[in-house]
């Protein structure tokens, strides 16, 4: 009497939960899900042929642009893939002050990812709790370098300026009340029984999965893959800091809220030793007023909040622009693994998926 | 045992009750009163916001002690500026050695507010303001020049055209 047919639909690209302009295509057998393809592109701008336009000195603004919730980490790889390029040594308390407004920033892109994950999952309460945290860091954003969001923060060779008379008071009252924040997060939901029904078991990716996918960031190290680049390969000041990489075994989304919440402890003691061991001195070096490359390529790879940002750049002898320049982003080599996440899963579980991945369309459209 | 106990009795429920609980309480006693000099949500446009020292807003030029414009057209800006969005047009003026710029075009809608021409800049002849209240309901406003209709570009920092704060 009834016909057994497997039903098609689109998620997104306007969906508040799928993180910007994302558009899953589905194909659902009853309410489990049998394929599953992401597709991609509404919001190409083409930031990479831009750049190739542009000197070295002002491609930075579009780093800003890709991943808007983690600005200052972006421009940090951009920075040392230039200084690699141009053989720059940057002063010590310029490499401390990065590793610090770093941090920062993956407090603030952590704070964000909690906030969205869990409204999409149902806890709004979570969601305006960490808004209010994540004010202080765009504050201290503004008071460093002018603007909240799309900070341009860094300069190839050091900082622009010095830190704003004031700063540390704020980054210290910020770190003395963040750990009583980060209990309440967790007092809301890692006992919370809703939430443990929408994310344990829920997504899973195998640690086999994630490497041969290219996954990095939170997600690998919640498979148990203690993979972070800040440890092994140090840039900035990271070499002189004392931090844990955290990881779970689980590998399913609860696990990756845990590594996160860790991650932020952990960031939070990053920021603490910046503060007591800055050192004195300058904050940019003496580089030339047009740069002009000597070595033909670099890679470099530096640990986003989402995962590894890598920058790669040609450079022309003679030229000031870049030749070709290439960004790995996370948030598309992440988003790779949504139908091992999702496909044989519930439909409403994909919305955990998609959280859990803490993509930015900005970043995987470029 | 313990696990069924623990189902039956909702404590994972009322721990974050207790804290939702203890933030309203928090908020409906101290709201509105004079005493409490800081609150999470600040009343944005009958309060006027205030923005830190290094603010990033709108770009200005800036005039000397005598009322002369500083700028020497030297070209920097419009060259550094990543979306060029400044035009220039270089020109003479009696009494005045240095070059004069007959046009200064600032299209604001194209601005992304990053600061590169106020540091490229070797005469600190243009600032970026403070101002933050941009949106116009006309194109054409987004056009910024030396002289201008409504706006110009040596306005110190006018409060947005739109803003509640003014009236
Ligand atoms: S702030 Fe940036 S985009 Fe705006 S005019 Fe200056 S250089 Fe150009
Ligand atoms: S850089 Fe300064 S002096 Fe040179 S043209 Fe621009 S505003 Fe004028």
């Amino acid at each position: 009497m009834f016909k057994n047919e497997e039903m098609e639909i689109n998620l997104g690209p306007q969906h508040p939960s799928t993180h910007g302009v994302l558009r899953v295509k589905l194909r659902l057998d009853g309410e489990t899900i049998t394929h599953c393809k992401p597709v991609i592109g509404y919001l190409h701008r083409g930031v990479e042929k831009i750049c190739e336009n542009q000197t070295f000195f002002q491609g930075q603004v579009w780093t800003d642009r890709m991943d808007y919730c983690s600005a200052v980490a972006n421009n940090l790889g951009w920075a040392e893939a230039n200084e690699k390029l141009f053989g720059i040594t940057v002063p010590r308390r310029a490499q401390y002050i990065r590793t610090l407004l770093n941090e920062f920033n993956r407090l603030a892109s952590h704070l964000i990812w909690l906030a969205t994950h869990a409204l999409d999952i149902g806890a709004m309460t979570v969601f305006l709790y960490a808004f209010r945290e994540r004010e202080d860091i765009l504050d201290m954003n503004e008071a460093f370098c002018g603007s909240r969001l799309t900070t341009t923060a860094f300069r190839i060779g050091g900082l622009r300026e010095d830190l704003p008379p004031g700063f540390e008071k704020m980054a210290r009252k910020f770190l003395a009340k963040f750990p009583t924040c980060l209990e309440e997060y967790e007092n809301l939901l890692s006992e919370n029984r809703i939430w443990k029904k929408r994310t344990v078991g829920v997504a899973m990716l195998s640690a086999e999965d994630a490497i041969a996918l290219g996954v990095t960031g939170p997600v690998l190290r919640a498979a148990g893959v203690p993979y972070d680049i800040r440890k092994a390969f140090p840039y900035a000041a990271y070499a002189e800091m004392d931090f844990e990489v955290p990881t779970q075994t689980a590998a399913d989304t609860y696990a990756r809220y845990l590594v996160r919440m860790a991650e932020m402890r952990q960031s939070a003691r990053i920021i603490q030793q910046c503060l007591d061991g800055m050192p004195e001195g300058p904050v940019m070096a003496k580089i030339p007023k047009i740069l002009k490359p000597e070595v033909n390529e670099v890679y470099h790879a530096t640990e986003a909040p989402k995962g590894e940002i890598g920058y790669y750049l040609v450079g022309e002898k003679g030229s000031t622009n870049p030749y070709r320049f290439h960004v790995r982003a996370p948030g598309f080599i992440n988003l790779q693994s949504l139908p091992k996440m999702a496909e044989g899963g519930l439909i409403a579980d994909i919305v955990a998926a998609i959280g859990t991945l803490d993509i930015v369309l900005g970043e995987i459209d470029r | 045992m313990n696990k069924f106990l623990r189902t039956l009795i909702p404590f994972d429920i009322a721990k974050g009750m207790a804290i939702t609980g203890k933030h309203f309480c928090k908020v409906f006693f101290t709201a509105n009163r004079r005493k409490v000099p800081f609150h999470i949500v600040s009343e944005y446009p009958e309060v006027v916001a205030k923005v830190q020292p290094r603010y990033r807003g709108r770009l200005t030029l800036l005039k000397d002690e005598q009322g002369e414009i500083k700028c020497v057209c030297c070209l920097a800006c419009e060259k550094i500026c990543p979306t060029q969005v400044i035009t220039i047009e270089k020109g003479k003026k009696e009494g005045r050695k240095m070059p004069y710029p007959v046009r200064y075009d600032f299209e604001m809608e194209r601005c992304i507010f990053c600061e590169f021409c106020v540091e490229s800049c070797g005469f600190d002849s243009i600032i970026l303001n403070h101002q933050f209240e941009l949106a116009t309901y006309n194109r054409e406003d987004f056009s910024l020049g030396m002289e201008g209709l409504s706006q110009n570009m040596f306005e110190p920092s006018p409060v947005g055209k739109f803003s509640v704060a003014d009236d």
